[in-house]
């Protein structure tokens, strides 16, 4: 009896740290959620409160006045066209490395894999460079190849341990049956391992749509920025226009997409990112 | 199977080389090409490229804020293993360990910060620092230690430290989750021996989860300390762009300030050089250390 009184107390007491970090991981993503609602004036009064009214004037005032609405549009080109990219590009590769045995296939791997722990920092100079030469510097389609090749590696690591679980009788019979490679790709392996590619879709697409610092180099014109970018303009602006109400609109913007994937496919996101880094 | 050499090889290449092409275009020829510009003077067009050898090596030696910048990198790093650690090691044992009926809820939450974007998790926190409005300040007053409130991030020796905390708020989930999928694959029957032996659930802790989780203590360190060397001048840029008085430059933001901001591209490629051997002794060090043998029972 001792005992289990005991083991109570000792389980209300390790939900005490449990229950503080939670509230320090939501507190401050509530407060951005109510912030935006609230208007300039009132933020300064009561940072921390609810808002007196609700208004939605801070996200049309983002929409309308910061330009917005282009930057989400180009966000979701970058983020649909760079997620589409690395699709086309590692999907091929990974069924070759996998499948496929040819002599190097070990080497090109480990060559993928490796470039996941090369600070690209070094690469963003010739890159920029190199971009400007092809003329895809400032160039939202630019920055979706740049994104695309860069999440090749992840790509290809996660999308060849789903292709290594299909078994290998299918593909034999339906060779035997007179299919060609190309259609045995496109017919039975990219369907059946749609799992593992709606995992990297969504961990490409997340990525690329918060992704920030190859933005900041590679695009200049306002009329190019991405939502990430258009909101560092804000924030940057907002210590002279003290609009901290649009800057919550324009946050709450950016992070509701994710939040909504998150929602939906949080096990997948989990796992995803688990298995990215373990090999990292 | 009815194919002729060529077509398996036709195959094969469709397969690769448009891959690898992009690949080497995008990702391979860029950091080479990085390594081959450190050894020039470059203002960025093409008649100011002036080749010097290793001078912008030994500029980066007698560089006074290069020292500067290495040591803000490694206090980010150690702090963050830290900090990380401890406190995915402890969740991870809770929600594994303790029974706990809500365990899946606080799994959820935990790991959400992860996949923010650091544009929101910089802004977001640069608001908690906010001198006149933010939590940190106000909770201080809150608390009757208004001596204690500070301008955070305009605060030369405090900028860095307030660094930390956003990182280890955004990271904690994805380690614990990593410690968790660990001690998932610990058999049951060794903490039932150590029970029967009279061990308690501190060293249990000590005896059988610690060693048996070590690859994924080891992984997890690997990584915090890969992606803090390769990626913190991400959240620094946001935060406070190297200030106050370059007192929170890191490697990767004193780059992006001498080659995008000042032109001097042939520096920053070399300040890049600099952060790719660094990381990779760094990384080997650590592999040395932290090798152990196998534990089994």
């Amino acid at each position: 009896m001792k005992r289990s009184v005991g083991q109570i107390l000792g389980r209300t007491g390790i939900r005490i740290p449990l229950i503080l970090w939670t509230i320090a991981v939501l507190y401050p993503i509530f407060w951005m959620f109510i912030g935006s609602f609230k208007s300039n004036a009132e933020i300064y009064k009561n940072p921390w409160g609810f808002p007196e009214t609700w208004n939605f004037q801070n996200f049309v005032d983002a929409w309308t006045n910061y330009n917005i609405d282009t930057s989400v549009f180009n966000s979701l080109i970058v983020t649909v066209v760079g997620a589409v990219l690395t699709l086309v590009l590692a999907i091929p590769t990974a069924y070759a490395i996998e499948r496929l045995n040819f002599r190097g296939s070990k080497f090109l791997f480990t060559l993928y894999v490796s470039a996941m722990m090369i600070p690209m920092v070094l690469g963003w100079i010739p890159l920029f460079f190199l971009l400007s030469d092809l003329g895809l510097l400032d160039n939202i389609f630019g920055l979706a190849i740049v994104y695309a090749v860069s999440q090749l590696p992840f790509s290809i690591f996660v999308l060849t341990s789903f292709i290594s679980t299909i078994p290998k009788s299918l593909e034999e019979s339906a060779a035997m049956d007179g299919m060609s490679p190309y259609r045995v790709l496109w017919k039975i392996i990219t369907p059946l391992s749609m799992s593992g590619i709606i995992t990297v879709t969504i961990m490409n697409a997340i990525q690329f749509w918060n992704e920030y610092f190859m933005a900041l180099i590679f695009l200049q014109s306002e009329d190019n920025y991405t939502l990430a970018l258009a909101i560092d303009f804000i924030s940057n602006e907002a210590e002279y226009t003290n609009a901290w109400g649009t800057l919550f609109a324009g946050l709450v913007i950016a992070i509701v997409p994710v939040i909504v994937l998150y929602a939906i496919f949080q096990q997948r996101i989990a796992k995803g990112m688990t298995e990215g880094a373990i090999k990292g | 199977m009815v194919q002729s050499k060529k077509q398996k090889y036709l195959f094969l290449a469709f397969c690769l080389l448009p891959t690898f092409i992009m690949f080497a275009i995008f990702t391979l020829y860029p950091l080479f090409s990085g390594l081959y510009y450190s050894f020039f003077d470059w203002s960025g067009s093409a008649e100011n490229k002036e080749f010097i050898g290793i001078d912008n090596y030994i500029h980066l030696f007698n560089d006074a804020i290069i020292a500067d910048t290495i040591i803000h990198d490694y206090f980010l790093v150690v702090t963050k293993v830290i900090g990380i650690m401890i406190l995915a090691m402890f969740f991870a044992v809770a929600l594994t360990q303790l029974k706990i009926k809500e365990a899946p809820f606080y799994r959820i939450i935990f790991f959400f910060p992860n996949i923010m974007s650091v544009v929101v998790i910089g802004i977001l926190w640069t608001f908690i620092y906010n001198p006149s409005m933010g939590f940190i300040n106000s909770g201080l007053e809150f608390l009757g230690l208004e001596s204690w409130a500070k301008p955070w991030l305009g605060d030369e020796k405090w900028a860095l430290p307030s660094l930390v905390l956003p990182s280890i708020w955004a990271g904690i989930g994805l380690f614990m989750l990593m410690l968790m999928g660990g001690i998932a694959n610990v058999s049951k029957s060794y903490y039932e021996a150590a029970e029967i032996d009279g061990a308690n659930e501190w060293q249990q802790f000590w005896k059988v989860t610690l060693p048996l989780v070590w690859p994924q203590i080891k992984i997890s360190v690997l990584y915090i300390v890969i992606t803090t060397l390769n990626g913190s001048f991400i959240i620094v840029q946001i935060m406070t762009g190297g200030g106050p008085n370059n007192s929170t430059h890191v490697m990767g933001s004193y780059l992006y300030q001498q080659a995008f901001k000042q032109y001097n591209f042939g520096y920053g490629a070399t300040i890049g050089v600099m952060i790719l051997i660094l990381s990779l002794i760094t990384v080997l060090i650590l592999q040395f250390f932290m090798r152990r043998d196998k534990v089994e029972y």
